[in-house]
Order: C-alpha cells, then structure tokens, then sequence
C-alpha cells in the first residue's frame, strides 16, 4: 500500500488533483458562557474577517460592508445575521435562542483581522442543555473547523464541529 | 625506495577510490526511479519516524470523531488517524493540547486550564482504547520500544502556554499528566512569551519573567522548551535561560522563505550551538512563497464586476455565483508547496546548522499538508525526495527521529541532574 502510495505520487505528480493542494487552517472560535447566578447568557463569535467578506460579498478583501468603521454599511448588520442564522444557532433548553448583535469589534490586522461579534441574553431558567450548531464557513471551505468553548457555571468544555458534525448538544 | 612506495600507495589508494566512485555511480546511474522508491521505502521503514508536531486533539474533541477509522482528508480535512499513521509508517508523534489565547485573567486562565487537560484526557483515552495499535510515550525510548511491539508511540506536548496561566505548580501538573514539550506561546503574546505574530508587537521583549521560571521548571521536570511561534527574542531568551536544548516543533528557515514564523540563519547556527533541533513544517506558507495568480484574480474581478448588487440577489442566485467561483478556484488553482519545498529547507538547514540539528513536525491538523505530503499517509514521500538528493540511511535516521530523541535524552539528563542537586 505504502510502495503503491508513493509510486504514485512520483509518476503521476502533474496529474494531482487540486484537492491536495495546501490548504491553510480555516478556523473561528465560539465562546459561550452562562452564569445562572447572573442569569446571563453570553455568546461570542471569533470570525476571520476574509471569510465574513468572502460568505456575505464574494470577495475576502471587500471593503464594502466596512465591519466597525465609522462607514460601515447599514446593511452590514443584516446581511451578516442572514447569514450566521443560516450556519449557526445555539438552543437553550430545547428552545432556538434569537440572536441580536449586542456588540462588535476587530482585532488583529491584515490577513489576520478577525471581527468579534458578541451576543448577550437573559436566561432566567436554570440551564439544563445547550446545542450548539456551528457550520460557519463550511459553504465555502471543506476543511472549516469551528471550535467552540463552553462555560456553564464554572465548568469548561471543547468541542470541534464542521461540515461532518456541525450540531452537538450538552446536558447539564 | 620509501618516496616510491609512497607514490605506488598513493596510486593504488587513488585507483581504489576512483573505483569505489565509479561504482557508486554507475549504480545511481543504473538505478530506476521505481528502485529508488523501493530503496528509499526500505529507509523508511527501517528508522524510527517522529513527527513532533500535530493538532490532531482539536480532532479527537469532534463529537463522534474515532481515531481508530480511516478518514479521507479531501472529504473531511482530516490529516491524521491510526490507520494512516500505519500507511505512512509513522511510527510516533506529538499530540499537541492547544488552547486558543484568550483573556489573561484568573477566569480566563483556569477555563484555559480546564480546556487543556480536557484535550489531554483526550489524548490518553484515545491511547488506551488503542492500546493494540498504539502507546501512549512518555520517555524517548518509547518509540523505540512501541515500534519494536508493531505499535505508534503518542507523545503529549501542549501548543501555547497560556493554560499554565500564572500558576507555576501547573507545570509540574502537566508533566504528570504526560506533557513532554510546551511551546511557551501561540499567536498572541502570553504571560509567558513574545508572539511572532501579536500584531501589537513585543510586550516582554521576549521571555517574561515569570516565563523565565516556567523554562526553569520546564528544566527542572525534563520538559522540552518549544520555540516556535515564539518572536525572535523568544529564541535568543530561551537559548540563554535554559539550562537544556531547545527545540522548534514546527518551524523552517527563514533564508529560504521569508516569514516571521521561519529561523535565520543565525538562529540556526546558535540552535546547533545550542544542541537542539528544528523541526520542519509542511505549512503551504512557510515552505514557499506564493507567487501571484493573475489569470485567477482577474477572471474573479470580471465575474464580480457583473455580479447583481448582493442585496437584489435571490437565495438560488447566490448559490449560483458560490459555484461560479468555486469552480474559477479549482481552474486556477495557487501553485502548490511540494516535498521539493521540504527538501530546500532541510538542505539548507544541514547547510547552515548541520545534519544534527533538524527533523519534522508536520502541523497536521493545525493546517500543515502539502501536495505530496498532504496527511499522515504520505510522510514516506519526504523520505523518497531525501534520498534523491543523496542523503544516506544514517543521516534519514537522524532527521526523521533521531535528532530528536537525542534532544529529549539530553533534556531528560539535565532534569535528573537538577533535581539530584535539588536533593542534596
């Protein structure tokens, strides 16, 4: 299997297909968190802002939504919530929560700029399950990899979805 | 009589060694390149092959995501399984525990913590449902046992710092758990250490002070000091700090390549000064420069520039116009990094810093694969290129693993030495 493996990439290196070409890490990050002694509910989403552009307007250098600069687009906000309740919800307690942009912000720069998108509600009832779905980018890129961090009550959990497993759920 | 006898040895010396030359290469000249694969696969086998760095945790927290299944890297992104381990013949590797920089507070560094040893538990749980295939490694010698056994050895190492937190006795802690490398920091400055690529700059001016007690007890407990991702202060700091040899899990040479993340050559020169060892990595942008792709970009501008305002565009549009240029990316796709890439960056290593002082660390799963090289499956190839350029069996041994374990055997001496003049 190994010989066969490498003699084929030897003889027939020009005929590869473009599937094996390098790919980057595509990754965002999803921090949720809840405190039932605050009765609060915080989502919060790490995004590379080329991927936002590259989802919303075909083109990952576009300066035409302008993300947190005194110019941003007035449909920016829309546009962005049309298409992260496409890829992304989180239910709480069986029930979808709805998502209202309380804050953004950028970081980094360049390639590396990410747009922080932050959600807060109020969840009085004790927590008993959260499911997240997370496939942001996955319409985009095969190898997306959203990570996310839960924070229920003190305790920590990781989990990776992506296009093979973009929902998963937690009881507490 | 005795100036020809000297001349007659020197002839005959002479003569044997033109003979030896010319068999050698009428052999290269003889040989096929199905022979070579066959020679260099024979290599490949026989070494031990260590791969120091993938992210293959990040993998093992997919909710239903099982180590013991073969996964097709173009369907699911996935670089690295026990079955493909198997296939390439890789016979060990660093997992590494990462943990996305987030807020340097208390919270932040004990959820840091918590997520941490998550991916641990991770690591070893994967290890003991294995354990026909695999073992988890926590001395160099290891590997060399496993390989002897038929299985891979696993090797925990944590990418960045930051779940160390502030907390010194945390180390001691990720030791006993089975941590054998720590890089002292990721993409952002840390409490530790300096990023390569913190866009606002140096904040430590290398490594902290309390990151200097952590490469102290890193010493102490026998745990690799890990380099990459680190800023060039981060280098120089830790060459002076440790008291054992550092190692660079992933990183390649900067002459070579151009980017922050890679080594001068200074850096290699003090790094077999240093004793320790650079570990290549299979990352697109580290191997090479992308040259520009004009016929690309323009046939993108020229299907933007026809496109319907965005907002006017129907759901069935917009999926339309996903296709159109997704399919103008697979006609002209970047030309890729190839092993060829891998084999300049290693040449000019042994050229700069010598055949002592490199080996590799893949990335896999941490966006490290390449045409080629492009999962776990495919390291034999890095083998094939090497004994294309002439490497010899000993020198592959001492690149594909051997270097390391080196590092790791000297790391483990200063760490009994320390702690016996601890004792006494």
């Amino acid at each position: 299997m190994m010989a066969l493996r490498a003699l084929f990439f030897y003889i027939s290196v020009l005929m590869l297909s473009t599937s094996a070409t390098a790919h980057p890490l595509r990754l965002s990050l999803c921090e949720i968190e809840y405190s039932q002694k605050k009765q609060l509910l915080s989502i919060n989403l790490k995004l590379f802002l080329t991927d936002v552009n590259e989802a919303l307007v075909f083109d990952p250098y576009s300066k035409e939504l302008a993300f947190c600069k005194p110019n941003e687009s007035t449909k920016a906000n829309q546009m962005l919530m049309d298409y992260v309740n496409q890829f992304f919800y989180v239910k709480a307690n069986g029930k979808i929560l709805d998502l209202k942009i309380k804050r953004k912000r950028l970081s980094g720069e360049g390639e590396n700029t990410a747009l922080w998108v932050y959600f807060e509600l109020r969840q009085a009832a004790p927590l008993t399950s959260i499911e997240i779905k997370n496939a942001v980018f996955t319409d985009l890129f095969f190898d997306q990899n959203n990570i996310v961090y839960v924070h229920v009550n003190g305790k920590s959990k990781s989990m990776m979805l992506n296009k093979k497993t973009p929902v998963h759920k937690l009881k507490f | 009589m005795t100036r020809q006898i000297c001349l007659l040895s020197f002839l005959l010396v002479l003569a044997i060694i033109s003979c030896k030359e010319k068999t050698t290469k009428t052999d290269a000249k003889t040989e096929t390149e199905e022979e070579l694969v066959q020679r260099a696969l024979g290599i490949h086998k026989r070494v031990l092959t260590v791969d120091t760095h993938a992210d293959t945790p990040l993998r093992m927290i997919e909710p239903g995501f099982d180590m013991a299944e073969r996964h097709d890297p173009n369907e699911t992104g996935s670089k690295v399984d026990y079955p493909r381990m198997k296939e390439g013949d890789l016979d060990a590797i660093f997992f590494a525990a990462f943990v996305a920089q987030d807020i340097r507070d208390n919270d932040g560094n004990s959820r840091a913590k918590a997520l941490c040893l998550q991916m641990i538990d991770s690591v070893v749980a994967s290890t003991e449902r294995n354990s026909d295939v695999v073992g988890l490694a926590l001395n160099p010698d290891d590997a060399y046992n496993l390989e002897k056994e038929g299985k891979r050895a696993i090797y925990i190492g944590i990418e960045n710092g930051y779940p160390i937190g502030t907390d010194l006795a945390n180390v001691e802690e990720y030791f006993n758990r089975g941590v054998r490398y720590i890089t002292l920091v990721h993409s952002s400055n840390n409490d530790l250490a300096d990023s390569a690529t913190d866009d606002n700059g140096t904040e430590h001016d290398g490594i902290s002070e309390f990151g200097s007690k952590v490469v102290g007890e890193m010493n102490r407990l026998g745990i690799m000091v890990d380099v990459s991702h680190g800023n060039d202060s981060v280098f120089y700091d830790a060459i002076k700090i440790s008291k054992a040899p550092i190692i660079a899990s992933h990183s390649n040479a900067r002459t070579v390549t151009d980017h922050k993340r890679n080594m001068t050559d200074e850096m290699l020169k003090l790094m077999a000064e240093n004793g320790g060892v650079v570990q290549l990595t299979m990352l697109a942008d580290y191997l090479r420069t992308a040259p520009p792709n004009a016929e690309r970009d323009s046939a993108m501008a020229a299907l933007r520039s026809n496109m319907k305002p965005i907002g006017e565009m129907t759901k069935e549009e917009r999926s339309a116009l996903r296709q159109s240029f997704q399919e103008l990316n697979k006609k002209y796709p970047n030309p890729p990094a190839t092993v060829t890439h891998v084999a300049d960056h290693i040449d000019h290593i042994v050229k700069i810093a010598g055949i002592n002082h490199v080996g590799i660390g893949c990335d896999f799963d941490g966006g490290g694969g390449i045409e080629g090289v492009f999962d776990a499956s495919e390291v034999m190839n890095i083998t094939i290129e090497l004994v294309r350029r002439g490497y010899t069996e000993e020198q592959i041994a001492k690149i594909w693993g051997g270097n390391l374990i080196r590092v790791f055997k000297e790391v483990q001496a200063v760490a009994e030495q320390l702690q016996s003049e601890e004792a006494s």
